[in-house]
């Protein structure tokens, strides 16, 4: 207990004697003759409900926030009346454009509206009906394996940053909370998935836990959002198409679907939160270079250890014999080299198109290509 | 007159068996996105093409034609290739592990999946189940192809496991 108050409350004699007065009835009421900002919200979609948007009304919106917030130490929530001796809370992200994004607000709901069930939503009982064969079902489960261990930190990181952001990013701090649900959901599902494989849980990857170390550890948020909303998740996105792609069963292929729903909306924030920062802030285009630098040279060694790559070859190939390996080996090429494109798409979309020409991973992918006669 | 696919009646029979399963769509959630359908023709002639437009957790518009037309994408693909599709979810009542939308588009083997915007593309999975459960609806309808051949009769729906 580090944090203490600094009055013993039940001693305290002019605490003790209003609460008793106003428990007598004699109530002070200050707080009714605040001058407050009075507004009308209604929805604009009765069908979609009363929204957050609706809410972007006068001093409680979000629309006319500052760049900096220095008003707002402490929780009250933006737009409250704020009494003398609030606490500072030490936010340490109080800069919009560390968080915000276009449309936040819009990835919010649609969190909250598409929220599922892993206990419920999956047909177990179909799934355990299904004996997969040795190979396949190892293969399965070691890649089971490598998305719990990459869920579990993609939840530690937005639960590590939430209570970091000041009380003003109400939008993106609610958001924050949705996605650490996701991936805690996600977490259970590939474990409970692993286990019902029959063949548990297989090898942790220590390359892949750099990686991943890498995410939790950013030094900002900013940073922790450009690596793990935009790049990981982004990746990681066309990997959970690729395994609903490879799924054994139509239960599997559920599974994938549903995953890749909520990874897909943790991307679009990161696509609009890099566009908001570019269009606001040009001048940090160098630093980002930088961090993806680094970024993309712990994503190249994590996601292409052994024990994540190759069971994609034996998923994809269906099978270990020679000529499965072969088209295993086809169609993961191709698997890395959409995953590696779609991820300089996005990156181009949101106003980076030479990132390309910076990137090593990018000279890879097209070294990548040439060796397999494809042009780009 | 059956319902012929391709056509705008077939896609306006799957907005009725849409707005029957209200409760389904809306546990799935906020279903927002506009995107295109193109069955390119068999050697030369004119593609069918059709704009479905999903707003909150309904299919509010169902048009024909593309150009012009505000889409996040647009799936596109030969003939056969939806025909395989559509017969796979007439057959078992929803698409098995070979036909799922996902799947058949994921390498742009059977059908291809045409953008202009990453973010745009990224709503096919944003929304993938909404959209493949839609799509399965198709099971529901009675229709036939333009030669005037029906789908497969429905049977019950094999496990099928990827080996």
């Amino acid at each position: 207990m580090s944090y203490l108050s600094t009055v013993d409350f039940a001693e305290d004699r002019a605490f003790v004697d209003r609460f008793r007065q106003t428990m007598k009835g004699d109530l002070d009421l200050s707080w009714m003759d605040v001058p407050r900002e009075r507004v009308r919200c209604q929805a604009q979609n009765e069908r979609r409900g009363l929204t957050f948007r609706d809410l972007d009304v006068g001093s409680y919106g979000f629309t006319d926030m500052p760049e900096l917030i220095r008003q707002n130490r402490s929780f009250a929530p933006r737009g409250a009346a704020m009494p003398a001796g609030l606490p500072d809370l030490q936010a340490e992200v109080n800069r919009k454009s560390e968080v915000w994004a276009y449309n936040i607000e819009g990835y919010y709901e649609e969190a909250m509206t598409r929220q599922w069930n892993a206990t419920t939503d999956i047909p177990w009982a179909e799934l355990q009906a299904v004996d997969l064969p040795e190979d396949i079902g190892k293969a399965y489960a070691q890649l089971l394996t490598f998305l719990t261990e990459v869920e579990m930190i993609a939840t530690d990181v937005p639960c590590k940053w939430l209570g970091r952001l000041n009380a003003d990013f109400f939008e993106v701090k609610n958001f924050i909370a949705t996605q650490a649900m996701d991936e805690a959901r996600h977490a259970e599902i590939f474990r409970k998935r692993a286990l019902s494989t029959g063949w548990g849980l297989m090898r942790a990857s220590a390359q892949n836990e750099f990686n991943l170390k890498f995410l939790r550890d950013a030094d900002s948020f900013a940073e922790a959002s450009l690596a793990l909303h935009l790049q990981a998740e982004g990746m990681v996105l066309t990997l959970f198409r690729f395994s609903e792609y490879i799924s054994p069963t139509d239960g599997d292929k559920k599974l994938f679907r549903l995953v890749m729903q909520d990874e897909a909306r943790h991307v679009g924030y990161g696509m609009q939160h890099l566009k908001w920062v570019l269009d606001h802030f040009p001048e940090k285009r160098e630093l980002i270079h930088h961090h993806l630098d680094e970024a993309e040279n712990f994503v190249f060694g994590g996601g292409y250890a052994t024990e994540v790559m190759e069971p994609f070859i034996i998923l994809s190939g269906k099978g270990l014999k020679k000529e499965n390996i072969e088209q295993g080996v086809r169609i993961t090429l191709a698997f890395q080299m959409k995953q590696t494109d779609e991820y300089f798409e996005r990156l181009a979309k949101c106003g980076m198109p030479e990132r390309r020409d910076r990137s090593r991973l990018w000279k890879m992918l097209e070294l990548n290509k040439q060796a397999l006669g494809i042009a780009s | 007159m059956p319902i012929v696919f391709p056509s705008l009646a077939f896609f306006e029979a799957l907005q009725r068996e849409m707005r029957t399963e209200k409760d389904r769509f809306s546990r799935l959630g906020f279903f927002d996105t506009n995107f295109g359908i193109r069955v390119l023709p068999d050697g030369t002639g004119k593609s069918a093409e059709f704009v479905l437009g999903f707003d909150v957790f309904d299919c509010v518009r169902i048009a024909e034609g593309v150009d012009g037309a505000e889409t996040d994408f647009v799936i596109e693909g030969g003939f056969p290739a939806w025909r395989e599709m559509l017969d796979n979810i007439h057959e078992l009542g929803s698409a098995d592990t070979a036909h799922s939308l996902n799947t058949l588009t994921h390498f742009g083997e059977a059908l291809q999946v045409r953008y202009d915007d990453p973010d745009g593309h990224d709503k096919m999975y944003r929304f993938a189940e909404s959209i493949q459960e839609f799509l399965d609806l198709s099971a529901r309808i009675d229709f036939t192809y333009p030669d005037g051949s029906p789908p497969p009769a429905r049977r019950e729906k094999l496990r099928r496991i990827g080996t």
